[in-house]
């Protein structure tokens, strides 16, 4: 009886902390979804609720915005990134997780180091280096969707996440194989990738979040509206006298929706652990 | 002879052709009056957008149109002024650069250093493609002298904005008065007595000041210019922080910050709220955020407000104006002139105007006032400011005047928050001495 | 093709195309910044001045060097320390402790302080700072997400809806949540953060416009007056602290969804297996998900603190002049060089510094968390 009642206690506690985490991890959300729906003499004022829902406001930010247009861009160059990142990325960490070979810990170690420069100081010479490549290849990189994927294919933080998870794979699984003649290569794609899921598609997610709201690199190699992203639309919005804040959360509500959605459908991956089967525990 | 014409000439379509290829020649001295500028396309580098943008757009389309010289100017929006300089230094680095691009004075100080924009003023002077005599007079001086920096004019200005006290008039009834402020002191008077009575309709009457001021140098320099002071000795390029009018400001802002009466800005763009909302009755700010406040005010308790100058001690107000420029990029001489004439058109009272009614800045020729008497009925605030325009007067054009500024910007913040006024002065002045011009 | 060869033929073989992208956009550019960083530079390449950035930004090599003799003097004493065996005396052994204090008076007086009137000061107070804030973000950002992380992966009614609500800050675009953090945390007495102070009977704060220390301002409430300033520096103003509070609210969701990855990749059957044993919740963790989800906790850590030395936007959006420097962690120090100062060849000596520190960093933590890390059976 007094054991139920302290675990009550505790159910209620915890759900309560929950429940105000949440709430305050929903609040700056919810700001910026009523003040969508202001007007814009609304939001300069600082009032906490619209008078009436300016709809319009989606429509008007949709059109100003070229969302059209710079939405299909940011997802053709969101879905190349995610392709290609996993299996660049996938491809490199199983080498540095599980084989041996010369040099791989002087390679990781150099992999990570790319990690460890401001984006403020990588981005002149990654123009200058997309730059070269525009005026001595074939390929149409400036103001074209090569620079805004290429660079971006892999990154080491994908790589490292990746090695960290395959690590983690137990040995037996691979004595198992190895005895069943399978070489790395068989291991990889046959056993391991299945594996894989949700550390993949947590990869996935965080690279399609980085190259969706990505700004100063897209702004950098593209001149005109033809590749740009969303993330440029909404700067449409801000000017050095003030900002129309109405029509950039609108702009706002309308770029993270994808991203919601997409965290939506690949979270419920994360439930249980994995059930591995024809292992014997 | 033919086979080399011919050679030439499909060099010439090669290179010519290949858009990836950087198009133009080293610059050598070329005697403007014989260059030709026909059939130039020209690239404009711009951060405007929405309204702005658009009839940028259209007058763009205009001007490829209209002008006797086939030049076609294509305009982009290339960022914020940040993005464009970033996107300025990666092109000059690899001559991927546009013709005319929009840039902050110290922006621009850097361009020229590193050869990429070139001097306008022989463009300016030429007699066959410069302005004539009355167009120049026509010009607000202290507007073009403002992008003059060490002998070079590194930018020609296609607009301006002044930095305005805006006042809550009905308020100021309230209270009493039926002008604003015309001494320092009648102003230090004002505000205190708005924070014992606040505004009618404030809905937050526990929330009453007099002023709004935000921690930044060009209302610094406002409150100084509006003393009588400078911040520099342009001719002998000698920073004058050490003096009277810098002092009294300083004093000034402490002593009423202390009061309660006068605040420092916390959040950028709470002042326009906070003044709309009738909590503060006077803010100084640029005149571009008039639309801003307008809005705010018109959707909220539409109160009567309007603009003017700081109170002075000199003869005539003091505003301060600023603005950016745009800047001429290096490239063939036939483009770079096409660029100016572009510029040239830009300026000329019909397309600045036009550019008034769209983007509510204030034009840089004096006779575009004659084509503006309907849109100074309509916005009376606008006229107010606009009136004010002969009374500019700028911050130092001395390139290391963008340093400096952050550093008047942490002097505001210490003395403000109780320090040594004497100090801060002094620290201030040498700071700014030990900077290479 | 012996075993070997074809192992090390593969391994290359899988690696290259992430190394080709890899060499071409993450190592040329630190290569390059090296190259900038050794000339005077300011948009274009100007003189080869070599090491003289450095030089201003570090400081004199002398206390360089002093520094760097004190550092390998602290470690040296320790391990001598270490190795004393239990047979020598216990004077020995007590009294060994008091070498400690020339070396740490030849790395502090010597070395640091020479080296902070040598170089410049931005530059050492940007460290100043960053240490702080990685200190206040990630030991406390980790430990929330592991919490609720464990939570959401275990039996709980609606943990979907939570799931995500705990996403949406690092989800929601930076300039909303900015603006609202802005508005919490703003000097103006009706702000959330006031309004939660006077609930306490409190008087309010400037917050994101306060540069002097959290220990100043509660010693000052206390009634303490004319506090000497070193208290401002040695600890974080509350600018920073609010800033903190801010990166914490966006990357507790970051770092949990990571460890959801980490733990719904442990084999059931591990669970299972405990749970039959007669484990309880606790023991649960402490002895079967603790360990498994350990290399995922592990390449947090490292994230984090890589993360945390390279911030940028998060913090500058919120910077303010009230706060003027106590916020300027190294990358603003470095952003502001280059658009501000037009400096592109000092910002890159300032970028290298930091790339050293961070790999030294990450050395360190490798070392003293790396053994830590279960990996598999």
């Amino acid at each position: 009886m007094e054991r139920e009642y302290s675990r009550l206690t505790r159910k209620i506690l915890l759900y309560f902390g929950l429940v105000v985490g949440a709430a305050s991890a929903m609040f700056p959300f919810l700001w910026m979804t009523l003040s969508s729906f202001m007007t814009r003499g609304e939001t300069i004022r600082r009032a906490f609720i619209p008078e009436n829902i300016q709809l319009a406001n989606y429509v008007e930010a949709w059109h100003e915005a070229n969302f059209g247009l710079y939405f299909e861009n940011s997802v053709i160059v969101a879905v190349i990134q995610v392709i290609g990142t996993l299996t660049l990325s996938l491809l490199a960490a199983y080498p540095l997780a599980r084989m041996e070979f010369r040099g791989r810990d002087t390679i990781f170690a150099i992999i990570l180091a790319t990690l460890m420069i401001p984006e403020t100081v990588t981005m002149v010479p990654n123009f200058l280096t997309v730059t070269w490549l525009h005026r001595n290849t074939p390929i149409l990189w400036l103001n074209s969707w090569p620079s805004l994927t290429i660079p971006f294919l892999t990154s080491a933080f994908s790589i490292f996440l990746l090695r960290q998870f395959l690590r983690g794979i137990p040995n037996d699984l691979w004595e198992a194989a190895r005895i069943d003649g399978a070489g790395h290569l068989r291991f990889l794609f046959r056993i391991v990738l299945p594996l894989c899921r949700p550390p993949l598609l947590t990869v996935g997610m965080f690279t399609f979040i980085g190259s969706w709201n990505s700004l100063a690199w897209p702004l950098l190699v593209t001149n005109s509206s033809e590749w740009r992203p969303i993330s440029v639309g909404l700067q449409q919005f801000v000017s050095e006298a003030g900002a129309e804040i109405h029509l950039q959360m609108a702009g706002a509500v309308i770029a993270t929706i994808p991203v919601l959605f997409v965290y939506f459908l690949i979270q419920k991956e994360f439930t249980e652990g994995i059930s591995m089967s024809g292992l014997k525990g | 002879m033919r086979n080399i014409l011919a050679g030439l000439l499909s060099c010439f379509l090669v290179f010519g052709c290949d858009e990836r290829t950087p198009e133009f020649s080293e610059y050598e001295v070329v005697d403007l009056e014989i260059v030709d500028p026909t059939g130039q396309e020209i690239v404009y580098w711009y951060q405007h957008t929405r309204e702005r943008e658009k009839e940028l757009q259209t007058m763009i389309a205009h001007f490829n149109q209209s002008n006797p010289y086939d030049i076609s100017v294509k305009g982009e929006f290339a960022g914020s002024y940040k993005d464009i300089y970033n996107k300025m230094v990666v092109g000059i680095q690899t001559d991927v650069l546009p013709n005319i691009t929009v840039a902050y004075q110290n922006q621009a100080v850097a361009y020229y250093r590193d050869g990429g924009i070139v001097d306008i003023t022989p463009y300016m002077d030429s007699s066959k493609w410069g302005l004539k005599p009355d167009d120049r007079k026509d010009f607000v001086e202290s507007f073009l002298s403002h992008d003059f920096i060490n002998g070079v004019q590194i930018g020609f200005p296609p607009n301006r904005s002044i930095e305005v006290l805006y006042y809550n008039a009905n308020w100021l009834q309230e209270i009493g008065f039926d002008h604003p402020p015309r001494t320092w002191d009648q102003f230090a008077a004002l505000c205190s007595i708005a924070k014992d009575r606040p505004f009618s309709l404030n809905v937050n009457k526990k929330r009453s000041i007099g002023f709004l001021i935000e921690a930044d140098a060009s209302r610094l320099a406002s409150m100084v210019f509006s003393r009588g002071g400078n911040l520099a000795d342009i001719e002998n390029k000698l920073y004058s922080f050490d003096s009277m009018e810098m002092r009294s400001s300083l004093v000034w802002l402490r002593k009423w910050i202390v009061d309660g009466s006068v605040e420092l800005l916390s959040e950028k763009y709470a002042d326009q709220a906070e003044f709309a909302a009738g909590q503060v009755l006077f803010m100084l700010g640029s005149s571009s955020g008039l639309p801003f406040v307008e809005s705010a005010v018109r959707d909220g308790f539409d109160f009567e407000w309007n603009v003017t100058h700081l109170p002075h001690t000199t003869h005539s107000p003091k505003v301060n104006v600023y603005g950016a420029s745009i800047s001429l990029c290096k490239s063939s001489a036939s483009k770079q002139l096409a660029s100016w004439l572009f510029l040239k058109w830009l300026t000329e009272p019909e397309q600045q105007a036009r550019w008034v009614r769209a983007s509510n800045y204030f034009p840089v020729r004096r006779s575009t006032a004659d084509r503006l008497t309907d849109y100074f009925k309509e916005n009376p605030q606008y006229k107010s400011a606009y009136s004010l325009l002969e009374f500019g007067k700028s911050e130092p054009t001395i390139s290391s005047y963008q340093q400096v500024r952050k550093k008047m910007q942490e002097i505001i913040v210490d003395v403000a928050y109780g320090g040594d006024v004497e100090q801060a002065v002094n620290n201030l002045q040498s700071y700014a001495e030990q900077l290479n011009y | 093709m012996n075993n070997r060869t074809k192992d090390n033929f593969i391994a290359w073989a899988l690696l290259s195309p992430a190394l080709v992208v890899l060499t071409a956009f993450g190592l040329f550019p630190i290569l390059y910044a090296f190259y900038v960083s050794l000339h005077s530079w300011r948009i274009k390449r100007d003189a080869f001045i070599g090491f003289k950035h450095y030089l201003q930004a570090i400081g004199d090599p002398l206390n360089l060097l002093a520094f760097g003799v004190a550092v390998l003097g602290l470690f040296l004493i320790a391990r001598f320390r270490r190795n004393l065996s239990s047979g020598s005396s216990i004077l020995v052994k007590k009294w060994s402790f008091f070498l400690y204090i020339p070396a740490i008076w030849l790395l502090l007086a010597y070395g640091l302080l020479g080296l902070i009137e040598t170089g410049d000061y931005r530059l050492y107070n940007g460290f100043r700072v960053t240490i702080f804030y990685a200190l206040g973000t990630i030991p406390f950002q980790l430990s929330t997400a592991l919490f609720l992380a464990y939570l959401l992966f275990n039996s709980l009614r609606g943990k979907g809806a939570f799931r995500i609500l705990f996403f949406l800050p690092y989800v929601t675009p930076a300039i909303a949540t900015a603006v609202v953090f802005r508005s919490i945390f703003s000097s103006h007495p009706l702000s959330f953060a006031n309004g939660f102070l006077e609930l306490l009977g409190l008087e309010g704060e400037r917050w994101l416009s306060e540069s002097h220390s959290i220990v100043t301002l509660a010693l000052t409430r206390l009634g303490f007056s004319d506090l000497p300033l070193w208290l401002d520096t040695a600890f974080p103003s509350l600018a920073l602290v609010s800033v903190i509070f801010y990166n914490i609210w966006v990357y507790v969701g970051y770092d949990i969804v990571i460890l959801l990855a980490g733990l719904s990749a442990i084999p059931n059957h591990y669970f299972e297996a405990a749970k039959i044993d007669g484990a309880n919740s606790w023991q649960l963790f402490r002895h079967v998900t603790l360990p498994l989800v350990s290399p995922t906790l592990f390449f947090l850590s490292m994230v984090a603190v890589i993360g945390t030395f390279k911030a940028f936007n998060h913090i500058y959006i919120l910077k303010n002049p009230g706060a003027k420097d106590s916020v300027d962690v190294i990358s603003v120090v470095i952003f502001e060089q280059i658009f501000e100062f037009h400096n592109a060849g000092y910002a890159s000596a300032m970028a290298m510094v930091l790339f050293i520190a961070i790999i030294f960093l990450t050395f360190i933590q490798n070392r003293l968390l790396g053994k830590r890390v279960f990996y598999g059976t």
